[in-house]
């Protein structure tokens, strides 16, 4: 599992994921993932496109993250996640926690919303 | 390949979790298992053994998982036996999430279970083991086009 962080100017951080959220992948990655969201009071979008597989564990940690970043008034968007994933994220009515977008300008977007 | 059958058996631990899921992945190729049956066989096994090792028998010295994957024509059955308390995920409700506030951190795997499965059988032998058997709805790669 690994993690590319950019900045997409002054208020929007670009988060990808790539590799699969399953146990293992999210006890690997779940603490750099927060750290590259929380502390720095950006609104992030985060790309799905190259995560392969998500499990409860996967959705437990955005759960928790989108909670904080909430609680710090800056928004999450996910965007671009593969058709398997998104089955995941829609069995667990993951659009109730936090937008999914098609892609990144409308993650983007979504942010500013 | 339908008809063939597969067993893993580890101890219940994270690291021996990482090794079987390797293996299974790799029985899947072998068994040419199309993309969506391939994703809930997967996910159905992650939840499942890692809610054995964490809430079950994970937490004793001598803890042991066996998972047989046979390869019926059109399903997938896979049976997950552990010597841990009797637990019978077929009894536990499990509420959508609602929203941010109200959403369970708890409880989501066995409702991705719930999904991803066709179908759902438990019991717990005199021997006092947990025989779970999840059928998963399955097509080959060769049986397309």
């Amino acid at each position: 599992m690994r993690i590319e962080v950019s900045d997409l100017g002054d208020s929007v951080r670009n988060v990808a994921l790539v590799g699969r959220l399953d146990t293992s992948g999210v006890l690997g990655i779940e603490t750099s993932f927060v750290t590259a969201l929380v502390p720095h009071g950006k609104h992030v979008v985060v790309d799905l496109s190259k995560v392969e597989f998500i499990g409860s564990m996967g959705l437990r940690m955005f759960i928790s993250v989108a909670r904080t970043m909430r609680d710090k008034q800056m928004k999450l968007v996910f965007y671009a996640p593969q058709p398997l994933v998104n089955n995941v994220l829609e069995t667990a009515a993951f659009a109730r926690i936090a937008s999914v977008c098609a892609d990144a300008a409308q993650a983007v977007a979504a942010t500013k919303a | 390949m339908p008809g063939a059958e597969h067993i893993l058996r580890f101890p219940a631990t994270l690291a021996a979790y990482e090794q079987a899921f390797a293996e299974l992945r790799c029985t899947l190729d072998a068994q040419a298992v199309e993309a969506k049956a391939r994703y809930n066989a997967e996910l159905i096994f992650e939840e499942i053994v890692t809610n054995i090792i964490c809430h079950g028998c994970g937490h004793g010295p001598h803890g042991t998982i066996e998972v047989s994957l046979g390869f019926a024509d059109g399903a997938i059955v896979m049976k997950f036996c552990d010597n841990g308390p009797a637990f019978d995920p077929r009894g536990h409700k499990v509420a959508e999430i609602s929203s941010i506030e109200e959403a369970r951190i708890g409880g989501l795997g066995l409702e991705l279970v719930r999904r991803a499965s066709a179908g759902i059988d438990y019991q717990r032998t005199p021997q006092d083991e947990n025989h779970l058997t999840v059928t998963v709805a399955a097509r080959w790669n060769r049986d397309e086009g």
